[in-house]
């Protein structure tokens, strides 16, 4: 992975983030299936991102209460999120299940969901090394 | 000409026989010298240590023995019961007679044992309960206790087990560990789901040392902690604070690496690999100098 470009802003991340995952080769080859919706929240900002078929579809900056629904919720502070924005993350930083273990990420909602998109939803995590953070 | 080699590593099958069960057991193998019987981590298979198996210093002063435990790879389950009317929950008294059913069926002499994950619980079962079998035990990325794993998520009927077993375990690597060794780990890890989740019950329920590590007699059987630093389900912390307690017991702390060492990346963990093997040499030479 090339080094991670900072995003100005919450919407410029938003169009990376949805840039990054459409065009990612592990993505586009094993998303057929991948539909579903989540809300990134990293206390300071938040983002309820849309999939169908392996696409992302809408990326919701800072959505207000009842705004857009999800599913599953993936929850950290901005500090930790800052950690996965690393080109390489330090330990404890790499992954949803680390930081669920380690730090103070949260994993709530459907899980379900989650757990039926494992795979292409850890590596749309993963592409936070190229994005940069959500915040 | 062809470009084709063949690899000198062989694979055989012994039966064991222990607590009632046969098992027909699947083993690769090479190498001369005093026997390593490597054992892979929960719900995978013995291609965890294919980079051991073909490194040709180690192996060219050690055998190096890495079976598949009955239920994974080439080991089948038990041959003489109906083991799909059961759920399978491994336990830590059968998996430690395995092992050392293992080591006779083979008659391995003064073997080192090595395993990973709950392979490194494993190694402190044996060096509390059969100090006497084993040259040393090398438990890598083991700790007395290690909680959390035991999920039913590993075998949910709404989920793609496969890829919920593969995936669930790709974080427990270090994003520094060669990508082509990791989509191989998550592989391995795609294969073993139904055997997953039971291992887990030994390494995350029935395996629990706590307040027992000082009856380890690690003068008898050193015992060799590794831990990467990546691993957030037995940290580097938690392997630590367990060779502390226990007596003659060692740690070798690997940074930029994780909990499937020698299969995501080998040519990082057998630098910490020969370090373990010399230490465990020292204790045996201090050994046998006080005997």
């Amino acid at each position: 992975m090339s080094a991670p470009t900072r995003a100005p802003s919450a919407e410029a991340w938003a169009t990376a983030f949805t840039d990054a995952s459409n065009t990612d080769p592990e993505i586009q080859a094993h998303g057929k299936y991948f539909t579903c919706s989540y809300l990134l929240d990293a206390t300071e900002r938040t983002y309820v991102i849309q999939v169908e078929s392996g696409k992302v579809t809408h990326v919701t900056v800072d959505p207000g209460p009842l705004d857009v629904a999800y599913q599953f919720a993936i929850r950290a502070s901005a500090e930790t999120w800052r950690g996965f924005g690393e080109e390489t993350p330090a330990a404890m930083f790499h992954g949803i299940w680390a930081a669920s273990f380690q730090r103070d990420m949260k994993l709530e909602g459907d899980l379900l969901i989650l757990m039926q998109n494992l795979r292409c939803i850890t590596r749309q995590v993963e592409l936070l090394r190229v994005v940069g953070s959500p915040v | 000409m062809s470009n084709s080699k063949i690899s000198p590593v062989t694979g055989h099958y012994v039966t064991v026989d222990v607590d009632g069960l046969q098992y027909k057991v699947f083993y690769l193998e090479n190498g001369t010298g005093q026997p390593i019987l490597c054992q892979h981590t929960a719900g995978c298979h013995n291609h965890q240590w294919r980079g051991l198996l073909e490194d040709e210093e180690i192996t060219a002063n050690y055998r190096v023995i890495a079976y598949d435990l009955p239920r994974h790879g080439k080991s089948d389950p038990p041959e003489n019961t109906e083991w799909w009317k059961e759920e399978y929950q491994l336990s830590a008294e059968h998996y430690s007679n395995f092992i050392i059913a293992l080591a006779d069926a083979l008659e391995l002499e003064d073997p080192i044992f090595m395993g990973s994950s709950f392979g490194g619980n494993v190694a402190l079962q044996l060096a509390l309960r059969r100090p006497d079998r084993f040259a040393g035990v090398l438990s890598v990325e083991g700790a007395d206790y290690s909680p959390g794993f035991y999920l039913d998520w590993w075998q949910h009927p709404h989920a793609n087990a496969a890829q919920v077993c593969a995936s669930g375990t790709w974080d427990l690597m270090a994003p520094q560990s060669p990508e082509a060794d990791r989509w191989k780990t998550w592989f391995y890890y795609t294969q073993g789901s139904e055997a997953f989740k039971g291992d887990l019950h030994f390494y995350s329920v029935d395996h629990d040392l706590r307040g027992k590590l000082g009856d380890i007699d690690g003068e008898k059987c050193p015992v060799v902690m590794m831990t990467g630093e990546y691993d957030y389900l037995t940290t580097p912390e938690d392997s630590e604070r367990t060779a502390n307690a226990i007596t003659n017991g060692s740690f070798i702390y690997m940074p930029a690496i994780g909990h499937f060492p020698m299969s995501e990346n080998h040519p990082v963990f057998r630098t910490y690999l020969i370090q373990a093997l010399e230490l465990l040499q020292e204790k045996r030479e201090k050994k046998a100098a006080n005997a």
